[in-house]
């Protein structure tokens, strides 16, 4: 599987792999989380978990067991530590513990190293055995309710070590805080090249027409994406340079506000046939991967985002992204280099008429774009990053590791 | 061209990012964390900024966040004029930045703060280092291999090299002129400009002036 890489990912994050896997031949790397399917960390250890075991490490990975009242509660943890306002009361902190007691009773946690996913199963930690044990926290905490954030800090503190996405995310604590930011898998269906027959099935059955450019965002209907202020921007583009606009998303079940949004969008669509708001089944990954290879421009416009990895698929696209300065968005995109970022409506539209009537820039800045991302945010990147930490941790206290 | 017996040993630079857990929200705080964050901390902040895939406005994140964020443009020319390889060590940096900021402040007591989310926050990092597995025995070799090399050995060799060899020389000159005894090479290599370019612009000045020399001893030989 790693061999897939080959060619794609860089040869020293290639090399380095190998060299780590020597390293730690042999050892044990558990990883737990909540959910074998569904969102983005199932989706990266299915593909991490099997380079491990090819790498030499013997990687295993377990979920954690919970019922729809222990899920409950780890939502509005999960929304608390985004900043909602949300009241976990004693039982519920307790019932979260004991879930965590009895999943500890069922699961092996001998390991050499023990890498924790998101706060459900955080009070593991009370459980370990032996071994480096890491929080990884995918959550952007840049601003969390303060009350639920500091009793899941409490378990963080007894970690080695725990992982952010994003340096705005780390926490002042006693534990050494990595920041590894996450990645896009480049042979997956949402990322692999397409062939042009691929390419043109999605778009005859979606009805999109490429007489004119695209211009494209791919996201959920929810008001942080900004989808009118994009249709705004879109009308601003259209009284200068004639093109169509896609808005691709998929229903967002757990979020009953994505109706009332998508009705928002709808209606400011209303009389403009060259706006496509697209709402697409879950897995529609090929599709999604068509739509942004015909793209002419893409955009992330949100307000608010947590890191917005679906910017960096369409980098990897080699396609200049149009992008709101929030979140991991900046960390993507280099202004004026890789990409835009804005701040307005306006900035957008004038952003979007650069990119339409400079194709030259436009594909410069989209090769350029394809190549940070090459070394910046593939999964192998990742991989090298959590072995490097379980490295620096068997190493502790050295900041120059020579392998 | 004949072989030398001391080959070039390519290696490469791979680190990982650490948080210390302290930022900065405006001027007076980001010296204020400067004057005690640590050594790591201001060497990843300045001499590490070249392993960014861009060149930026300026020439260290300092600059880079007084100008774009704090939009402190004066000041952030003058930090970006700083040439951390110019010290002896980070403590004698440290004090350069903390001088030119104070200077500023002096002038400019009440400088505006970052927006909300703009912060600066401070990092450190684990560097490793690792062998690449590419010799170059001769100029011709080298060309070759700095062509096929990652960003990461170049900033390895041309920039960390720096620290550790003092007195602004890099790996590829020192090579170039000791082991190859080509010292106008060496000097040509060493006079480009590491803060005008990125590891990938370093990379593409470099093969010119190799591609040049390599061109020139065999036009030599079938002379």
């Amino acid at each position: 599987m790693i061999s897939q890489y080959s060619g794609i990912s860089p040869k020293g994050d290639l090399l380095l792999l190998q060299k780590l896997g020597e390293e730690l031949q042999d050892r044990s790397f558990l990883h737990i989380n909540s959910t074998r399917a569904g969102g983005g960390v199932a989706e990266i250890l299915q593909r991490m978990v099997p380079i491990l075991g090819e790498l030499g490490v013997k990687a295993r990975w377990e979920t954690l067991e919970g019922d729809e009242r222990f899920f409950d509660i780890t939502k509005k943890m999960h929304n608390a530590l985004q900043g909602n306002m949300e009241v976990i009361t004693k039982d519920m902190w307790e019932y979260h513990f004991d879930v965590n007691r009895k999943n500890a009773e069922r699961l092996d946690l001998d390991a050499d190293a023990v890498l924790i996913h998101d706060p459900q199963p955080a009070p593991l930690i009370e459980f370990r055995e032996d071994g480096r044990w890491v929080w990884r926290c995918h959550i952007d905490l840049s601003n969390p309710y303060k009350e639920v954030c500091d009793h899941i800090m409490r378990y963080c503190q007894e970690y080695d070590a725990a992982i952010f996405s994003v340096a705005k995310f780390a926490r002042a604590m006693a534990v050494d805080e990595f920041i590894i930011p996450p990645s896009i898998d480049p042979i997956s269906d949402k990322n692999r090249d397409l062939a042009q027959e691929e390419i043109e099935e999605t778009l005859a059955r979606l009805q999109i027409p490429t007489d004119r450019p695209i211009i494209l965002q791919v996201s959920r209907f929810d008001r942080f994406k900004d989808p009118v202020g994009v249709i705004e921007a879109y009308k601003l583009v259209k009284k200068y340079n004639d093109c169509i606009l896609v808005l691709a998303g998929s229903p967002a079940t757990d979020d009953p506000e994505g109706a009332v949004v998508l009705d928002e969008v709808k209606e400011h669509v209303a009389s403009d046939p060259d706006i496509y708001p697209l709402l697409l089944p879950p897995f529609s990954d090929r599709d999604i991967n068509a739509l942004q290879r015909i793209a002419t421009v893409v955009l992330q416009k949100s307000l608010k985002e947590g890191f917005g990895l679906t910017v960096s698929e369409a980098m990897w696209k080699g396609k200049p992204v149009i992008g709101g300065a929030t979140g991991g968005i900046p960390l993507q995109i280099t202004h004026g280099v890789t990409g835009f970022l804005v701040h307005s409506v306006e900035g957008a539209a004038f952003r979007i008429r650069q990119i339409l009537n400079g194709p030259e820039m436009a594909q410069k800045m989209g090769e350029l774009a394809r190549e940070f991302v090459r070394n910046n945010f593939l999964i192998t990147r990742q991989i090298r990053d959590y072995l490097s930490v379980w490295y620096a941790l068997e190493n502790k206290g050295m900041s120059i590791l020579e392998l | 061209m004949g072989e030398v017996a001391t080959a070039f040993d390519f290696k490469q630079h791979s680190s990982i990012v650490k948080a210390t857990g302290r930022h900065a929200a405006n001027l007076r705080e980001l010296r204020d964390v400067i004057a005690a964050v640590s050594d790591d901390s201001i060497f990843h902040h300045t001499y590490q900024y070249f392993l960014k895939g861009h060149i930026l406005e300026y020439t260290n994140d300092f600059a880079q966040w007084a100008g774009e964020n704090l939009e402190e443009r004066a000041l952030a020319e003058r930090l970006s004029n700083i040439d951390p390889y110019e010290f002896r060590n980070i403590t004698d940096l440290r004090d350069e930045l903390l001088r030119t900021i104070d200077e500023y402040l002096e002038k400019f007591p009440e400088p505006r703060a970052a927006m909300p989310g703009d912060e600066f926050y401070f990092n450190e990092t684990i560097s490793l280092t690792f062998h690449v597995g590419i010799r170059a025995q001769n100029l011709a070799e080298f060309l070759l291999a700095i062509k096929y090399v990652d960003m990461g050995s170049i900033y390895y060799h041309f920039y960390e090299a720096r620290m550790r060899l003092g007195g602004g020389v890099d790996d590829f000159s020192a090579w170039v002129d000791n082991v190859l005894g080509k010292r106008d090479l060496a000097e040509r290599i060493r006079s480009i400009d590491l803060f005008m370019h990125s590891a990938e612009g370093i990379r593409e000045h470099i093969i010119l002036e190799v591609e040049a020399e390599v061109k020139k001893d065999m036009e030599i030989i079938s002379g």
